[in-house]
């Protein structure tokens, strides 16, 4: 049985027939060939799958296509508009938070969910928003540094 | 000069592509017509294959291949041909691959698998190498002297010793009678998990008509691969080509074939499709590759005054049930157990043991994580015992500018002493501690460390001006994640003199690119970095040749500077991309130059006659300096600060060296506190991330990488490696802040509360 379904990818509307146990992450890589997410244990430990839906950082692994019907779905690819980076793909390219860049994308669209709420967003709160992605090239220190300096003006830290 | 790209943190050139979710990695590889792998694997430890029923699996919808051992007979290993690509008639550890399939879709090919039968005589597995060794253990691999082997690996036949290693120097007997103190210990190293965020995964396509190979891979060396499947399969090297992609994550993991052989086996049976085979985590974790676990004894004999008359080193390394990279961790891993400190008798006995677990291969620091962690905690119990302080004992034996290596060699570049220095100044090394408060206790702590590379290895590049100025490096280094082609970047614009920009590096392809040993042993920035910048020259000869013509004047009299041709008295004459359209007119060409490097041959090599193959081009040195907590009441460790001191001859990115020198003491610290893998009867009971536990963003020390710069001889503007260093004294620099801070040394890994209660419990009690 297949499930046809609407929803928004990148400000995209797209109808998908999908089967009922189509993961939003097979639907985003294998449907709509956005490899930017990636895979890195399919259970919901590494996070490098994150994406958000409705604003909100979200296993993609562990969500079903079909409960992403009528969702607003955002990847790392609707991150660069006209050829301009976002400030925090700036920022993590400035700052050096970035190695191997597997688990880039997912510290990236974690750290764009609490920015957005949370300009101002201090170190304890940045460690908080992004402890559900792994990084095994361990660019922590620099991955804090680059969402500090993508958010608020120095001095202003909610934390400080 | 001053130098205008090196020395400079710029961005890394290919984190765009990153950042934007752009970079392609290998499961990301999307071909047309592809099916898909999945993996039947044993459930046994050590077992028989007596029959295998394939005749469901065959019909299952979507099947397009079923192969087994006995389809595709052929075995693989890089140093010893010990490892068949699907079992053939026996399986040596839990995870072994007994029948691949291949299906339109994952979960068809994983539906297949479920309808294969297979019937198992079980074996008497060993899980402890120690016990491998016994008279009369069950063998592992009968008949192990008939492998292939590529590298002078002595095996020892009827026993389950892989290979070893003896070697000596001077008299440790009379060492021992001639010291005032000796000190014996055993240390044990366990296995860890490589866990790169991407797990193993490759594409394998079959041309049938001329026999020829094509992988996709994430390999960390791609002509290394492609030699070991020719190997493997008889056949000549232009019938394998290896295109790299990037990838997720290697730390050593990536530096054999893993999910290649089986996409391989695969490809071989499905008619020119091409075949993707992705690791699932559990794969990666229990059926990939592990860290070495290792038993090591010391027995040092020391002067009062703390000098070192001998030291006598026994190592058994776990290798699990197939060689790998281990023959050579066990050779070069082992001879570092002596430190970076002068011994003047030496003797030591390394041997790399088969038992029935998941095979151990490379590992961030090829030996020295296991190695250091016995070294460094013995020198602080020696500095204990001798009432000497840590970093003195050190200084006093340390390796000095033109000491001698163990093999004669003389060392150049000797960073030691002010790494030493370094650290312990800025974590504030002798003065007080800060009182110890419910319980609580703080400690500081240091380990050093020495490595070597290869040597000798070889690199070869081209450099290709295109017709409009830009430039194109075409080398076989694969981005692994540590910046490679970002300093292979900046050198070359560095040499020729264009901007960094106008240089772009395409990922590797052995049908294109020419050889390079791989990313491994810290040895890219040396020698593809020199290879780069031979070819650079070469190249920036030539644009001066040219421009000489064109200019109707003498080469001598012209430089290139952000491609732009000055000629000396008159300034700036035309720019590069103007004297290319002079010279090859609208329609275009292109100047090539090609640079090439191998240590090979280099005084710098000299060693005492027969040990020359123990010689290294540059020794990297580094010592860690790290403060911690110990909860006395619960056992629980915290790390509060470490400051890591790398000489890395010249940082040509110093950003990128701080990022390996911060990852890698994660890395360590990761591998120390919180990851162990939970066996039964050789299964790995942790097989995810939730149970395997690597250091998130929240388990983050306050860590100061420290640069130091010794201008390595030879080095290209002076540079040496970093890759691999960092990992190795992060452990035994918090195993020695906790005997500082409450008394007790923790000499086996990983280090846990419980193990920390017990040894306060045994201080009391004593």
């Amino acid at each position: 049985m297949k499930f046809l379904i609407d929803l928004t990818v990148n400000d995209e509307a797209y109808q998908l027939e999908v089967e009922p146990q189509t993961t939003l992450l097979e639907l985003l890589r294998n449907q709509l060939h956005l490899t930017g997410t990636k895979e890195g244990c399919g259970l919901g430990d590494c996070g490098a799958c994150i994406v958000l839906v409705e604003g909100k950082p979200v296993n993609s692994c562990l969500m079903l296509a079909v409960d992403a019907k009528g969702r607003e779905v955002v990847t790392i690819e609707a991150l660069e508009t006209n050829g301009q980076l976002h400030p925090l793909q700036q920022s993590f390219l400035e700052k050096g938070a970035v190695q191997c860049g597997f688990c880039t994308p997912a510290m990236i669209l974690s750290a764009k969910s609490l920015l957005d709420k949370s300009p101002r967003a201090g170190e304890m709160e940045i460690k908080e928003a992004l402890s559900g992605v792994l990084c095994r090239c361990g660019s922590y220190k620099k991955i804090i540094a680059a969402v500090l300096a993508a958010g608020g003006e120095k001095g202003e830290r909610n934390e400080e | 000069m001053k130098n205008e790209y090196v020395g400079k943190s710029v961005p890394r050139i290919e984190g765009i592509e990153k950042v934007t979710g752009r970079a392609v990695y290998s499961v990301d590889v999307e071909l047309p017509g592809m099916v898909y792998g999945a993996v039947l694997r044993s459930p046994f430890p050590h077992a028989r294959i007596v029959e295998i029923d394939l005749s469901e699996a065959k019909n299952s919808r979507g099947v397009k291949a079923v192969v087994t051992g006995k389809d595709f007979p052929f075995n693989f290993g890089g140093m010893i041909r010990d490892q068949p690509f699907l079992s053939m008639d026996r399986v040596r550890y839990v995870g072994d691959p007994v029948v691949a399939v291949a299906a339109n879709s994952e979960a068809e090919a994983q539906e297949a698998l479920g309808k294969i039968r297979v019937r198992y005589e079980e074996l008497p597995a060993i899980f402890d190498p120690r016990e491998a060794l016994a008279e009369g253990a069950p063998l592992i691999h009968e008949n192990l002297e008939k492998y292939g082997r590529s590298g002078p690996y002595q095996s020892v036949p009827g026993t389950n010793v892989c290979t070893l290693r003896t070697y000596s120097l001077g008299d440790v007997e009379a060492g021992f009678a001639g010291s005032d103190e000796l000190f014996e210990d055993e240390f044990y190293v366990h296995a860890v998990a490589h866990t790169p965020m991407e797990t193993h995964a490759a594409v394998a396509q079959y041309n049938p008509t001329e026999n020829h190979y094509t992988i996709w891979s994430a390999t960390d060396g791609p002509y290394r691969r492609a030699k070991e499947l020719a190997d493997a399969l008889g056949i000549s090297l232009n019938q394998v080509r290896f295109i790299s992609t990037y990838s997720g994550g290697g730390f050593g993991g990536k530096g054999a074939m893993v999910a290649e052989v089986i996409a391989v086996a695969l490809a071989r049976f499905s008619k020119g499709r091409p075949v993707k085979v992705v690791y699932t985590r559990e794969e990666e974790l229990t059926a990939s590759q592990t860290r070495h676990a290792a038993y090591m004894k010391l027995k040092t004999g020391v002067k009062r005054d703390g000098s070192f008359t001998a030291r006598k080193a026994e190592i058994i390394w776990d290798n699990g049930a197939y060689a790998s990279k281990g023959p050579d961790v066990a050779v070069r891993g082992g001879l570092t157990i002596f430190g970076p400190y002068r011994i003047p008798n030496l003797e030591l006995l390394s041997r790399l043991v088969y038992t029935n677990k998941e095979p151990a291969g490379a590992y961030r620091g090829y030996g020295t994580t296991q190695v250091a962690w016995a070294c460094e905690i013995q020198m602080d119990i020696i500095a204990q015992r001798l009432k000497m302080n840590p970093l003195e004992i050190r200084l006093k034996n340390g390796y000095r500018e033109n000491d001698t290596y163990i093999n004669g060699q003389i060392m150049h570049a000797v960073g030691l002493g002010e790494t030493l220095e370094r650290a312990s100044r800025e974590i504030g090394w002798g003065r007080p501690h800060s009182r110890p408060q419910d319980n609580r206790f703080r400690g500081k702590g240091l380990a050093a460390m020495i490595k070597g590379t290869a040597t000798p290895t070889e690199s070869s590049c081209f450099i290709k001006v295109n017709p409009d100025g830009s430039i194109t490096l075409l080398s076989s280094t694969v981005e692994i994640g540590a910046g490679e082609k970002t300093v292979l970047a900046q050198i070359a614009a560095e040499t020729i003199g264009v901007p960094l920009d106008s240089i772009s590096i395409p990922n590797p392809d052995t049908a294109t690119t020419p050889f390079d040993t791989g990313v491994t042993s810290s040895r890219t920035t040396y020698h593809m970095g020199n290879a780069v910048r031979l070819a650079g020259q070469e190249v920036r000869k030539k644009i001066l040749e040219l421009a000489g013509e064109i200019l109707k004047t003498q080469p001598s009299r012209l430089s290139l500077a952000r491609a732009k041709i000055l000629e000396e008295g008159v300034g700036e004459r035309l720019t590069l991309k103007e004297l290319l359209l002079k010279k090859f007119g609208g329609r275009g060409g292109t100047l090539l130059a090609e640079g090439r490097f191998s240590p090979a041959g280099s005084s710098l090599l000299a060693a005492s006659e027969g040990r020359e193959a123990m010689s290294s081009i540059f020794w990297m040195f580094a010592t860690h300096a790290v403060e911690v907590e110990v909860d006395a009441q619960t056992g629980a460790v915290k790390v509060l600060k470490i400051a890591a001191a790398h000489d890395v001859g010249k940082a040509i990115n110093p950003l990128g060296c701080e990022q390996q020198i911060e990852g890698s003491v994660i890395m360590g610290l990761s591998n120390a506190l919180f990851e162990e893998f939970k066996m039964e009867n050789g299964r790995i009971l942790n097989d995810t991330l939730a149970d395997y536990k690597v250091a998130t963003i929240k388990d983050l020390p306050e860590i100061v990488p420290i640069i130091v710069e010794i201008d390595q001889p030879g080095g290209p503007f002076g540079a040496k490696g970093i890759g691999e260093p960092a990992a190795a004294c992060t452990a035994p620099a918090i195993a020695n802040a906790i005997f500082d801070a409450v008394g007790i040394w923790i000499k086996d890994l990983p280090i846990t509360p419980e193990k920390v209660l017990a040894a306060l419990d045994r201080k009391k009690s004593s």
